[in-house]
């Protein structure tokens, strides 16, 4: 039996703190973020980042700008908002939190 | 005679495509288009999508060609994925709905039947033998009754790896939400 169908709707939870974790860093565009999550648990593509992105930017937690490049068309460049600083300071918290518990429940 | 290109304005961008991935091309964003159907932010996604595949395929390209064919398009649209909505969670089973709709992908006429079995939980073939028999005996009202589904019920949103939609269920499709858009544009 494969835990798998009950571990993917927890990674589906998590990419979107860990995509404002990401943001958070630094100012990046899209292949930075994809870049980063490939090969770990949440690797994903750019047909499921571009709707979260939009999605975080209608709840006022990232903003872009175009960016020219070297290489070929402008940039869409994203960073955190004071409202997405704040949601992530609260996520991180939480995640401490909550990891804390199960660590310490059934022991 | 055939035709051999065509020049497709992604996104601001300019690239020439053959017919056969100017195709896929179409199928993909009509795909991304009909899943993002409820999210506020669709034009905004399709105009990253548009960006990430004319990124993705003049990295592939040749120099010598600047002719983008189901070749560099393929691996280009595998590695951008299918489109996900983050707004609807996971598409619940098809069983398990129990809303009223029509379903286009596999239909005949525009998925009306379909709509009906899926909502009674009973094989789509037996709906079918029962509408027929029921055209049959009922001189023409089931043709009306049809119709009035056909207008009324809305359109499920698209399965994940579901059948193709055929032309009659497509143009049936077109022709009902054109002639809804239309209404509402008079009535408003």
């Amino acid at each position: 039996m494969t835990i798998e169908p009950k571990l993917a709707p927890i990674r589906k939870g998590l990419l979107e703190f860990l995509v404002l974790k990401i943001v958070g860093a630094r100012s990046v565009y899209v292949p930075d973020i994809l870049r980063r999550l490939a090969g770990t648990e949440f690797a994903t593509q750019e047909g499921t980042l571009y709707p979260l992105l939009s999605k975080l930017r209608r709840e006022d937690l990232v903003q872009y700008e175009w960016q020219e490049s070297d290489a070929g068309p402008p940039r869409k460049y994203y960073r955190l908002t004071d409202a997405g600083k704040a949601q992530l300071a609260a996520l991180d918290d939480y995640w401490i939190r909550i990891n804390r518990t199960i660590s310490d429940i059934g022991h | 005679m055939e035709r051999i290109s065509v020049t497709v304005r992604l996104n601001g961008i300019n690239l020439q495509f053959d017919e056969p991935a100017f195709a896929r091309l179409q199928a993909y964003l009509k795909d991304a288009e009909r899943t993002l159907e409820r999210n506020p932010d669709r034009a905004e996604i399709l105009g990253d999508l548009e960006h990430a595949v004319a990124d993705q395929c003049m990295r592939r390209v040749p120099a010598d060609r600047k002719l983008v064919t189901l070749a560099e398009l393929e691996p280009a649209l595998e590695e951008i994925g299918a489109v996900q909505d983050p707004g609807i969670a996971e598409p619940p089973p098809a069983t398990a709905t129990r809303r009223l709709e029509q379903i286009s992908e596999g239909a005949v006429i525009s998925g009306v039947c379909q709509g009906i079995a899926r909502y009674l939980g009973v094989d789509v073939t037996l709906v079918r033998v029962i509408a027929l028999v029921l055209l049959l005996v009922s001189g023409g009202t089931m043709i009306v009754v049809y119709l009035c589904m056909m207008l009324l019920l809305p359109f499920a949103a698209p399965q994940r790896g579901g059948e193709p939609v055929r032309r009659i269920p497509a143009k049936c499709r077109e022709f009902v939400e054109a002639l809804r858009s239309k209404l509402s544009t008079v009535a408003s």
